[in-house]
């Protein structure tokens, strides 16, 4: 495997009586990008935090490009850029001004820092716009400005959190061809979303569930490990009904509703190509249309999110 | 460190001049409140609106009244026909300050018997009263002695002699401020005040600002150092606050005609160490408030016993003796001392060491304590 440049070792937040990040272990390779998935709350800035040095760890450790972040914060912030969840750029500076103090602040002179901030301009698109006000950006120009200010310094990490939320689809993929150019030059790419279709494009997905970490895997292996057999679209006249009957068929995991149709998780003998439209003629549903469909993220998230509860209710 | 520094301070000014509200601030309202403090904050007690109640109409009591509403310092606006009347006066705002001469005043005064006058004094502007009080009382005091000096001579005549009296005279000559001009006086308070008030104010919140919009977080995970970040949010401040004080002083004295006797490098120095402490204060603020708010209300709960307790207002003697200590601690107080001391008597840095030595100390305290604390947070 690559390098190790990010290694958290039973990492912990709490704030009073509240667990924010449990006991949160993992690492992440070079040039890897990273995603970490979850729901509201469930911990995601709060790792992202104490990575970058700006919340101190309850307990656990972790170091980021070979420093200990507890005790070589300054380090780790040399080898780091940090994309804040809210826009933390000055909306009262323009675009131009933004990026030169920033260079600035990361120690960027002359010449070398001349070309950073012309090069975060043109990934940002703002080389005509360099003396608007930041303030009267659109949303997700504002987010590209951000990117290319983390990324002034040329840092061998980059710490995103949530950087396409509120940005429009068509943005959002051209945020992600950055994300992904950046990765195949040996950036590190930490990354959080909300969207589960981004997540595909991560090499290794972190999925937290109230502050733990409870699945690590590649899109794929999540997706064998956490929703395995094969998942069919149905389509049938009386769906309602059938969605009771089919749940009791030997070799049925699971059905659900999606849209008109029924999705159905099957495993065994029931897996094989043509084998569920056969049994469903067979049992007189004649008019049934079967398609092999591909389980999404969202099935995976289901999946755990549901399981994560049901042990929190237990415990 | 250096590159860091310089983009900081340029990014403050950057932030200050495009904020016209800031400008203003910075540099109106210190001109703005110079100018309305010194015309409406006037200590001198002239021109007090008087009212007489003469019971006796005698030519002594005539001639009693008559001198003391003479000069500058009362002006009689009316008359009562009996001291009975004062109050409603006062109640009515008429009159500051009634006389009233009994009946048969002018008889015992012929008699050379003892004779009474009441003054009668609204004392709900306790100033004013205290210095209209004494003006009369000094006035009663000059018209006794004089009359004495006639009765004196009257009887010595009678029996043959010639007088020769030479009562003792006292001719008070206010040194420093000679017309007793409280504009001069108040100058060096008000410059304190609002170099307190801007530059507390500003850090405060420019530093809460940045924590509130997470500006401050993009700006800590850069590798700048906490010395370079306290430093890079001070010292254009300090620089503002400094040219504010040039200002004060030359519009005290185009408007004014407040002087300049003492050197202005300690008038600088002292700004300087001032400026320490009050940017002190205001980080420290920031570095416990979690929003403009909170700094706000933090900065207005500061300001306010630091110009109470400055001797500006309230003349530190007139305090409780247990207040008095306190304000040792105050840095107005020292560097409205040292303004005074420079601008009316001309005092340089020799002195002056126990206002510097005081200043240096709570200066050095106060940054020293923001600095830490600031760290500690910022982590
Ligand atoms: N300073 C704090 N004090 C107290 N609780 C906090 C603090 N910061 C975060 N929390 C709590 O910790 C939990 C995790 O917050 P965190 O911001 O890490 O979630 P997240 O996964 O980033 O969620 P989101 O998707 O909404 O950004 C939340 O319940 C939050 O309320
Ligand atoms: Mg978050």
């Amino acid at each position: 495997m690559m390098p190790t440049v990010v290694e958290v070792q039973e990492l912990t937040k709490r704030y009073g009586s509240f667990t924010a990040v449990d006991r949160v272990s993992f690492e992440v390779g070079r040039g890897e990008i990273f995603g970490y998935l979850g729901a509201n709350g469930a911990g995601k800035s709060t790792t992202i935090k104490m990575l970058c040095g700006l919340a101190a760890p309850t307990s656990g450790r972790a170091s980021v490009a070979g420093a200990d972040i507890a005790r070589e914060p300054e380090r780790v912030k040399r080898s780091i850029g940090y994309m804040s969840q809210r826009f933390s750029l000055y909306l009262d500076l323009t675009v131009e001004e933004n990026l030169r103090f920033f260079a600035g602040a990361y120690g960027l002179g002359g010449a070398r820092r001349d070309r950073r901030v012309q090069a975060a301009l043109e990934l940002a698109g703002l080389t005509d716009r360099r003396g608007t006000l930041t303030s009267a950006l659109p949303g997700g120009v504002r987010q590209r400005l951000a990117l290319g200010s983390a990324l002034l310094h040329e840092p061998p990490i980059v710490f995103l959190d949530e950087p396409t939320a509120g940005v429009d689809p068509e943005a959002r993929r051209g945020f992600w061809r950055v994300i992904r150019d950046l990765a195949s030059q040996g950036t590190t790419v930490f990354v959080t979303t909300h969207h589960l279709d981004e997540a595909e494009h991560c090499g290794r997905v972190g999925l937290m569930v109230d502050g733990k970490l409870v699945a690590l895997d590649t899109p794929g292996g999540l997706k064998a490990t956490h929703v395995p057999g094969a998942l069919y679209a149905v389509e049938l006249a009386d769906s309602r009904k059938m969605r009771h009957e089919l749940a009791n068929w030997p070799g049925v995991v699971e059905v659900e509703p999606f849209g008109p149709r029924l999705h159905v998780r099957v495993q065994g003998e029931l897996e094989d190509d043509g084998r569920l439209e056969h049994e469903l003629k067979h049992h007189g549903h004649n008019d049934a249309v079967v398609s092999r469909v591909e389980p999404t993220l969202e099935d995976v998230f289901l999946a755990l999110v549901g399981t994560g509860r049901q042990s929190k209710g237990a415990a | 460190m250096r590159l860091a520094l310089t983009a900081l301070i340029i990014k403050e000014f950057q932030q200050t001049f495009r904020d016209k509200r800031m400008v203003g601030v910075l540099v109106v309202v210190p001109l703005l409140q110079l100018v309305v403090l010194g015309y409406s904050v006037n200590l001198d007690v002239n021109h007090v609106p008087t009212l007489v109640a003469d019971e006796d109409r005698s030519v002594q009591s005539r001639e009693l009244v008559a001198g003391l509403v003479a000069g500058d310092a009362f002006d009689q606006v009316g008359e009562l026909a009996t001291g009975q009347a004062a109050l409603g006066a006062f109640e009515h705002g008429l009159a500051s300050i009634v006389i009233v001469v009994p009946k048969g005043f002018g008889e015992r005064v012929k008699r050379g018997a003892p004779a009474a006058v009441q003054v009668l004094v609204d004392g709900s502007d306790s100033n004013r009263a205290i210095v209209a009080q004494n003006a009369a009382t000094a006035y009663m005091l000059g018209r006794a002695v004089a009359l004495a000096q006639e009765r004196i001579a009257q009887v010595a005549r009678q029996r043959g002699f010639v007088p020769q009296i030479r009562p003792l005279r006292v001719e008070p000559r206010l040194l420093y401020n000679p017309a007793l001009d409280s504009a001069i006086f108040f100058v060096p308070g008000v410059a304190a005040t609002l170099l307190l008030i801007v530059t507390l104010i500003v850090t405060a919140m420019g530093l809460a600002r940045e924590k509130e919009s997470g500006t401050l977080e993009q700006v800590l995970v850069t590798p700048l150092t906490p010395t370079t970040l306290i430093l890079g949010k001070t010292l254009p401040y300090a620089a503002i606050g400094l040219v504010d004080l040039g200002l004060v002083l030359a519009a005290g004295s185009w408007l004014f005609g407040v002087p300049l006797r003492g050197p202005l490098v300690v008038v600088f120095a002292a700004g300087l160490l001032y400026l320490l402490a009050t940017l002190g204060l205001g980080l420290f603020l920031a570095a416990v408030v979690r929003n403009q708010q909170q700094a706000l209300m933090a900065a207005f709960f500061v300001l306010l016993p630091g110009m109470l307790l400055s001797g500006f207002v309230t003349p530190i003697e007139n305090m409780p003796t247990w207040l008095q200590p306190v304000t040792a601690l105050n840095p107005v107080r020292h560097f409205v001392e040292v303004l005074r001391a420079v601008l009316l008597k001309g005092a340089s840095f020799s002195d002056l060491t126990s206002q510097f030595v005081a200043l240096a100390g709570i200066g050095i305290t106060l940054f020293g304590a923001a600095s830490y604390t600031l760290r500690r947070r910022l982590g």
